[in-house]
């Protein structure tokens, strides 16, 4: 926490960077406080990083989110909250251990059963809604009321915040939630007093959008030129297609629930193929079920963009949790070999950006990419510059027009050429009748088993993931050019380690982080120098196996890589990698291969 | 002209049901003057599935069972076009149940033809979902196609019909064709089509198939009583043959592709998705985020 000293006492502290942790019972809305806090701490300027599954102490069935508002850009949760809210005894009981020393827990006195605990404020918050507005479930936004109050808000913006959002669901919800703000703010001042316990300052951040991952990677989608979407709800992939329900049908794009994720991808290919930018998101279940069908897009040469948002695996894992296990899963899926592009973004400006760009190299070079996003970064909200159309551009490769084709004496669909890529017709343009399959095929499309034909179909096919190469995403390269210490990572970690790259910093040890955007085929180009540029490299990434780790070690000769993974469902915080990079950099003269990962679990690192 | 991909003989079994089925649909899509480059025919996996490779349009070999989705996702991307899925009882009624079920309830406008042989040919005669008992060793009683469209709510034309009887097949095919180019819904037709190496069965179809239609009062506007008498003649160990089910159109849900895409010459595969052409609807959309 950062606090700024204060001559007098009894003036409330003013926090620069601000975490309150809501834990309760999934389903009884938890989010809600978490998101009402990130809109308000957007509305004043701040910068904004919301968490859903944080790394609370919080066991069982019991939802946890936090929101973290702070004057400087933020990347991901931090480790110490200053304001806990209860729904949920846990969230006194385990929840305490995370409280900063200046920190107070807001309790809600039905449930809080140790009215004893130190920086404890027990409210009737639940009492108070069921007895005043009629149902216990506006507990939330009473306990927003009363935060207001605790936490020195400007209360006509927090009580606009309420109306803003509960305005759109009619004039009911909007009268019902404003009583209960209003009733919260009358408990704190009536039980507390009027003095708040801090303030917040305020920001600067400018033209600044409230979004997440999935959100972008859909947004993305759209100014991508995608019109057809078919997928099926899977946590935490469900906001793709529930943003592109909303957002898509304006430009006439078509976006449907399937029956399951098979009929999902073959919808999606059979869209593809018909000459829609296509895409399906899924998570790993899913993604599992559509494996045939990714095959099917890379022997057919169907242009299409599969999604997979991770989460804890393997089987139904744990839905909710973060992970990035699908990793070598998405690198190898299906049966037989075919190229693809396994391409991550690391934070919503690049998940619309590479969504742009995927779109572009799925017919460019007419193969399936899979697009690995994971919970944290497809579910978490957060501050994000916003999205221009700068960069955006509709590249459709060789797909041929009625003009190119009538030119033509011959039309083959998987003519041999050069680069790897035939030019492509759409069912309707005269000419252009070919047939697509799954079946090895000669250069007609007709069914063939014939060696010569099979070589140079493979040849035709596998080339292109050389040939690409140049044209895939690039890393990002984040630091100090000149450090000794390395990090890659890709996807969530994005956060966590450029907010451990800030406190090394600050310790004197400065560093330099390959964000990996092309995962593959891997980016040995620009691996290979990173990799001779540093000492050490820190493989930081949400998985038992260190399975990036792994593939970079198979295509990279470097005795200098250390794996950081964490993998039981939490997020990395900045903290805990620092802590962990300083533990080592002081135990280490050498590095060598064959070394026990470092493995990180919610209860260490970094002194809390 | 361009030349472009010919098609290639069958590779069916001289004899095999399969041929009329294909000579019902060529006279079915010839009747509708409907242009090659306008048809897009999804092909299945075992012997019926290689239909698209024997007529002249867009083929597209899908994946085992997964015909269905596929061909829904081809009519939703450009509605424009005549799409028709041809596979197998195996491929439809066994690993493709569910989406033959939901492809029902969804009512696209394209029709879905079965190649019904009571046995899995490619693989060499193996029990198949509409095997007879006794079949193979096969122990578990069929499923009736026809019965289990009845009784999705959302189903519209439900037909069967036998490749030996050919001009009843091509009538049958027709209508189907007929219904979905008016976007009426998704068309069923089962052509009954034996197997002559595993299971050569046409001399007895002959003897069992029956013509719903010929019988007194048959009211194929009418999905309960198309049940019923469905369900009698199989119980007088017949096959209900013809025209089962035809939704007078206050009967008809309005189908997928019409609802989605009230103008079929505007599907997404059609749209103009440049930057440029959509740049400003794109700058107000990212300016609304808040």
């Amino acid at each position: 926490m950062s606090v700024e000293s204060t001559s007098n006492p009894r003036t409330p502290q003013v926090l620069k960077d601000i975490s309150v942790l809501t834990g309760g019972q999934g389903g009884d809305g938890t989010l809600t406080v978490s998101d009402l806090l990130a809109r308000y701490f957007h509305s004043q300027g701040l910068y904004v990083y919301n968490s859903r599954a944080v790394l609370s102490r919080i066991r069982g069935g019991y939802a946890a989110a936090s929101s973290r508002g702070c004057t400087s850009p933020i990347l991901a949760q931090k480790a110490e909250q200053d304001v806990i809210v209860a729904f949920h005894q846990d969230a006194v009981t385990f929840g305490a251990k995370s409280l900063s020393a200046d920190g107070f827990i807001l309790g809600d006195d039905k449930v809080v059963t140790t009215p004893d605990a130190k920086n404890l404020i027990l409210l009737p918050l639940s009492i108070t809604a069921a007895s005043k507005i009629g149902q216990p479930l506006y507990k939330n936004v009473v306990a927003f009321g009363a935060l207001s109050v605790l936490m020195g808000m400007d209360r006509t913006a927090a009580r606009g915040v309420v109306e803003r959002r509960f305005g759109r669901r009619g004039e009911e919800a909007r009268t019902k939630n404003l009583n209960a703000f209003d009733l919260g703010v009358e408990l704190a001042e009536q039980n507390v007093g009027h003095t708040a316990r801090f303030s917040l300052e305020h920001g600067t951040a400018s033209n600044q959008v409230l979004i997440t991952g999935n959100q972008a990677a859909a947004y993305g989608f759209v100014v991508g030129g995608g019109r057809f979407f078919a997928g099926y709800p899977i946590t935490p992939a469900t906001s793709i297609m529930e943003t592109l329900m909303k957002i898509l049908p304006p430009y006439k794009g078509v976006v449907r629930q399937a029956e399951d994720e098979l009929s999902a991808i073959n919808m999606t290919l059979g869209g593809a193929y018909a000459g829609a930018r296509a895409m399906t998101a899924t998570s790993g279940p899913g993604f599992s079920l559509m494996t045939e069908a990714l095959g099917h897009a890379g022997e057919a040469e169907i242009p299409v963009v599969i999604a997979d948002c991770q989460r804890v695996g393997p089987s139904t894992g744990e839905p909710t949790r973060n992970e990035q296990s699908d990793l070598l899963h998405s690198v190898f899926a299906s049966h037989g070999e075919f190229p693809r592009f396994v391409i991550a973004p690391g934070f919503p400006q690049d998940a619309f950006d590479l969504m742009i760009a995927s779109l572009n190299l799925a017919e460019r070079w007419q193969l399936p990419i899979i697009f690995l996003l994971d919970q944290a970064l497809g579910e978490n909200l957060q501050s994000a510059p916003r999205m221009t159309l700068e960069h955006a551009t509709v590249d459709r490769g060789k797909l041929l027009t009625e003009e190119a084709l009538n030119a033509m004496t011959a039309y083959k669909r998987y003519e041999f050429t050069k680069d790897g890529i035939s030019p492509r017709t759409i069912p309707g343009m005269k000419g252009g009748q070919s047939q697509v399959t799954g079946n090895e095929h000669d250069e007609w499309g007709h069914v063939s088993v014939n060696v010569e034909n099979r070589k140079q179909m493979m040849a035709k096919r596998m080339t292109r993931l050389r040939l690409a190469k140049s044209e895939l995403p690039q890393p990002l390269l984040w630091g100090d050019e000149k450090a000794r210490v390395g990090f890659i990572g890709f996807g969530c970690t994005f956060g966590p380690i450029r907010e451990a790259q800030q406190m090394l910093k600050a310790k004197g040890i400065t560093s330099r982080f390959y964000q990996a955007r092309t995962l593959w085929p891997v980016p040995v180009e620009t691996l290979a120098p990173f990799l001779s540029s540093v000492d050490v490299v820190f493989v930081v990434e949400h998985n038992y196996m260190g399975q990036f780790a792994m593939l970079i070690r198979e295509y990279v000769s470097s005795p200098n890589i250390e794996s950081i993974v964490k993998y039981d469902g939490s997020s990395f915080v900045g903290q805990e990698i620092a802590y962990h990079v300083e533990q080592t950099m002081k135990a280490h003269t050498s590095y060598g291969p064959g070394k026990t990962p470092i493995v990180l679990h919610e209860s260490e690192g970094g002194g809390f | 002209m361009v030349e472009h991909v010919k098609p290639i003989q069958p590779t069916w079994c001289p004899g095999c049901g399969d041929f009329g089925v294909m000579a019902a649909v060529k006279k079915g899509l010839l009747e509708l003057k409907i242009p090659s480059e306008d048809l897009v025919l999804v092909g299945g996996i075992g012997c019926s599935g290689g239909i698209h490779n024997f007529m002249d349009g867009y083929g597209f070999h899908a994946l085992h069972g997964r015909l269905l989705p596929t061909a829904i996702g081809v009519k939703l991307a450009n509605p424009r076009l005549t799409v028709l899925a041809i596979g197998g009882d195996g491929d439809g009624y066994a690993i493709g149940m569910g989406h033959f079920v939901h492809s029902l309830k969804k009512n696209a406008s394209i029709v879905y033809v079965v190649m019904n042989n009571e046995t899995y040919g490619l693989t060499k005669g193996q029990a198949s979902p509409t095997s007879l008992v006794g079949f193979e060793g096969n122990v578990e009683p069929p499923i009736d196609a026809v019965l289990t469209a009845l009784s999705v709510a959302g189903s519209g034309f439900i037909a069967r019909g036998f490749s030996g009887s050919p001009k009843e097949a091509t009538n049958l095919i027709t209508q189907a064709l007929r219904y979905t180019q008016e976007r009426n819904g998704f068309a069923f037709v089962e052509i009954l089509s034996p197997c002559v190496t595993y299971n050569d069965t046409y001399d007895l179809w002959r003897s069992k198939v029956q013509d719903v239609g010929k019988l007194p009062g048959y009211d194929k506007s009418d999905r309960g009583k198309a049940f019923a008498t469905c369900l009698e003649v199989m119980q007088q160990g017949k096959i209900p043959i013809g025209e089962i089910y035809m939704p007078p159109p206050e009967k008809r849900f309005r189908s997928l592709d019409a609802s989605l895409i009230p103008d079929p010459t505007k599907g997404p595969a059609t749209l103009d998705i440049s930057v440029s052409a959509n740049a400003e609807k794109y700058a107000k959309m990212l300016a609304n985020l808040e």
